[in-house]
């Protein structure tokens, strides 16, 4: 079957898997940063760089791919619809922009299906040209990580411990990041991430022919991310804090991402509302979370070291410490204050 | 001129300042009697009711139908132009400041950022309720969704589907949007509980919108030339005043030579000037583009957003209209779109070249530069991006413009 590269989750999956194409993130195909490129498909340097790199990716993928492979671009930002507008200006043909509401009203639903009629269109248009078009989809065939490429969670979420919040993110290293500080992960809000895309994923499996109105319905309620309405977005992050008892929350904002950086300011309150520390990240695409990333965050954690619910009773023999028996948060003292050596205190018990 | 801060208060003593600078806004208007400077006078002072106790303030989108608050009496409170005003005051300095202290990204559109510190720090007045249009951007969405939220008014967005690339949006989407405006149109009333004359505020818009209308077509046949970078003002500043008799008295006055004597274009002694067509918006307060280009024989002879409220409204049957005026707007819609459009802008004012102002944080605008850019030099038409900041007044960014600019104008 051909491949329907999508950049975006709000992309039902099981649409275009029903229609004969593989789905496959973008977001997982990036090339090497060194891969050269046409100056007339560069984006401005304060484009975010989840864009930038997908416009690199998108670019090379139709250099190198089967015409019969297409993109499919959700447009729920400005800087993803102008992604899709310079995409269809150089490849017209393999290039689809699907218009997304922010809200899930009756008149929101009713616009995203008509969008959906349009891709459906669209994708038939292709598919019938290729030779593996009558090829029988299946739900399996979307739902898998590895097959779409989006990364999963290192291990299963526990109550009490970090909230994450981010955008798209390429991995899962900031996540293992916290494990590796000796952290539990409460749980995440990103749009690469299960509880986002699995729901996602099989949606339009059933839904055709007839019925597109349903699956709009289904995607615009399941796809609340930081472009979507302020008011149900905030809902819907109370309710995610309260169901996973998050001690503290990490937002990890990507530079030069309007969403983020309003959703951002939203979850600081709510973590403000709700007493939990909240640290905010820049960053990048792909996800790096080593160097000064790692450094905040355990500056941050340090903060909290004294909170059980957060840190398991492993921490103490993580690699990290080096089976020193000095509390933590004094060795991350000493680490950042050469010179100033922590005094010898009793030994924590656990 | 008095402070800002004495002018935006709420005690007699404020009133007696606003009262005062009023009055020397209004003689330097009265003297020199140019659309300009009346537009500036009207603007200051509706603006300024904004701020009494007890005001309904609109916080409402760049292209917002204002003519459905002026139906009910009502001055909208429009972000971009209220940042653009403060920065340009003696708070610049204190919004300043209190835009460093917000823990908003840096990131994000100048315009929007600013306006948030303004409003959380009192240099803006507090939302009544915050009204949208998908057109031209989500930040700016996201910023009136979010003070809706914060203050607790409500929010309503007007959806507005994409033009198709070339024609115009279909009847059946005008009608949507059309609808989409009565309604809110209705709610403006229920929620301040004022009796609506729309009727009056869209024959007040069409006055303007033809004089608007008649200007702009004079200067794209080439018979009338004006300064682009000045002009930009009248629409900026129009923004607050559409469907108001002083704004359509102010848009008449341009028919006027004297009403338009503060708008002509530099004089060059003799020398044949090169013309050029500006895109997106402009540095409000950094001169020093300007004067570089007016040093180098240059000036801007036409501006992309001027183009807006040229075709006049049906007082009978107002919605479709309204409607039109965003589906249709040449900044909306696809980057090929802008693209194709201002190509023939530029084409049918034989420009020299065209420059496009990259402001700082604005997604839509940088993000169709690639293809607008492609398409400025398929058709041989010089084209310069400049970095900047609409907000700023020179910094680290405006020398390289500048340098850029003067080795681009050396090339025309």
């Amino acid at each position: 079957m051909p491949n329907a590269y999508y950049t975006c989750h709000l992309v039902p999956l099981g649409l275009l898997s029903t229609l004969g194409f593989t789905p496959k993130w973008l977001g997982a195909r990036l090339p090497h940063q060194t891969t050269p490129r046409r100056d007339a498909t560069t984006v401005h340097p304060t484009t975010c760089p989840y864009v930038t790199r997908l416009v690199a990716a998108a670019e090379a993928l139709l250099e190198e791919r089967p015409p019969d492979d297409v993109l499919v671009i959700a447009g729920g930002c400005d800087a993803m619809r102008r992604m899709g507008d310079l995409l269809a200006a150089y490849h017209p043909e393999r290039t689809f922009v699907l218009a997304v509401p922010r809200a899930s009203t009756e008149h929101d639903v009713r616009a995203f299906a008509a969008e959906l009629v349009r891709l459906e269109q669209w994708l038939k248009e292709r598919a019938v040209q290729t030779a593996d078009a009558a090829a029988t989809p299946t739900a399996s065939a979307t739902t898998g990580a590895a097959a779409l490429g989006a990364p999963d969670y290192p291990s299963a979420p526990e109550p009490g411990g970090v909230f994450v919040v981010g955008g798209p993110m390429s991995d899962d290293s900031l996540l293992e990041l916290l494990s590796t500080l000796g952290a539990k992960v409460a749980g995440l809000e990103s749009c690469t991430f299960p509880d986002r895309w699995q729901p996602l994923a099989t949606a339009g499996l059933d839904a055709l022919p007839s019925d597109l109105s349903a699956l709009a319905g289904q995607v615009l309620q399941l796809a609340i991310c930081p472009r979507f309405s302020t008011t149900l977005r905030k809902a819907h992050l109370a309710r995610r804090l309260e169901q996973t008892k998050a001690s503290c929350v990490i937002y990890a904002r990507q530079s030069f991402c309007d969403p983020g950086a309003y959703d951002a300011l939203l979850v600081a309150e709510l973590a403000a509302e709700r007493g939990l520390p909240f640290l905010e990240l820049e960053v990048g695409f792909p996800l790096e979370a080593s160097g000064p990333l790692r450094t905040r965050v355990e500056a941050f954690l340090e903060a909290q070291l004294l909170d059980e619910d957060i840190l398991g009773g492993d921490f103490l023999d993580d690699d990290l410490l080096g089976g020193d028996e000095l509390l933590a948060g004094d060795l991350l003292t000493s680490q950042r204050e050469p010179g100033h050596l922590p005094e010898p205190g009793p030994a924590r018990s656990e | 001129m008095p402070g800002m801060a004495e002018l935006t208060g709420d005690s007699l003593s404020a009133s007696l300042v606003r009262a005062a600078f009023l009055a020397q806004t209004r003689w330097k208007a009265l003297h020199t009697r140019t659309a300009r400077a009346y537009l500036q006078y009207h603007a200051l002072a509706a603006s300024l009711e904004l701020f009494k106790a007890g005001s309904v303030v609109p916080w409402v989108s760049y292209l917002f139908p204002t003519e459905i608050l002026t139906s009910h009496g009502l001055t909208p409170m429009i972000p971009e132009v209220g940042s653009a005003t403060l920065t340009g005051s003696d708070l610049r300095e204190a919004v300043e400041n209190a835009a460093a202290r917000m823990s908003l990204a840096r990131d994000v559109c100048s315009y929007h950022r600013t306006a948030l510190a303004a409003v959380e720090n009192g240099m803006l007045p507090a939302p009544t309720m915050c009204l949208g249009t998908t057109p031209l951007c989500l930040g700016k969405e996201c910023l009136l969704e979010m003070l809706a939220t914060r203050y607790g008014v409500p929010f309503r967005e007007i959806r507005v589907p994409l033009p198709p690339d070339e024609g115009e949006a279909p009847p059946a989407v005008v009608a949507e949007v059309a609808e989409q405006i009565r309604e809110l149109h209705e709610d403006i009333g229920r929620w301040t509980g004022r009796r609506p004359d729309l009727r009056r505020a869209v024959l007040l818009s069409n006055r303007a919108a033809k004089a608007w209308g008649d200007l702009m077509a004079e200067r794209l046949a080439g018979r009338l030339e004006l300064n682009g970078r000045k002009t930009f003002a009248i629409v900026f500043l129009g923004q607050l005043l559409w469907g108001t008799e002083a704004g359509a008295k102010d848009f008449e006055r341009l028919l006027t030579e004297r009403g338009r004597s503060d708008l002509v274009p530099p004089a060059f002694d003799g020398r044949r000037p090169k013309r050029l067509l500006w895109l997106h918006t402009v540095p409000h307060h950094d001169h020093a583009f300007f004067e570089l280009m007016e040093k180098q024989g240059a000036y801007v002879v036409f501006e992309e957003m001027g183009q807006m409220h040229q075709e006049l409204i049906d007082p009978d049957d107002p919605w479709p209209g309204l409607a039109r005026r965003l589906t249709d707007h040449t900044l909306w819609g696809t980057s090929a779109r802008r693209a194709r459009l201002n190509i023939a802008l530029a084409k049918k004012l034989r420009a020299d070249g065209a420059i496009h102002f990259n402001h700082w944080g604005c997604r839509h605008g940088l993000g169709s530069l690639p293809v607008v850019r492609a398409a400025f030099i398929e058709a041989g038409i010089p084209f310069l991006a400049i970095d900047g900041d609409a907000l700023a007044r020179g910094g680290p960014n405006q020398e390289k413009a500048l340098q850029q600019l003067e080795s681009f104008l050396e090339l025309l």
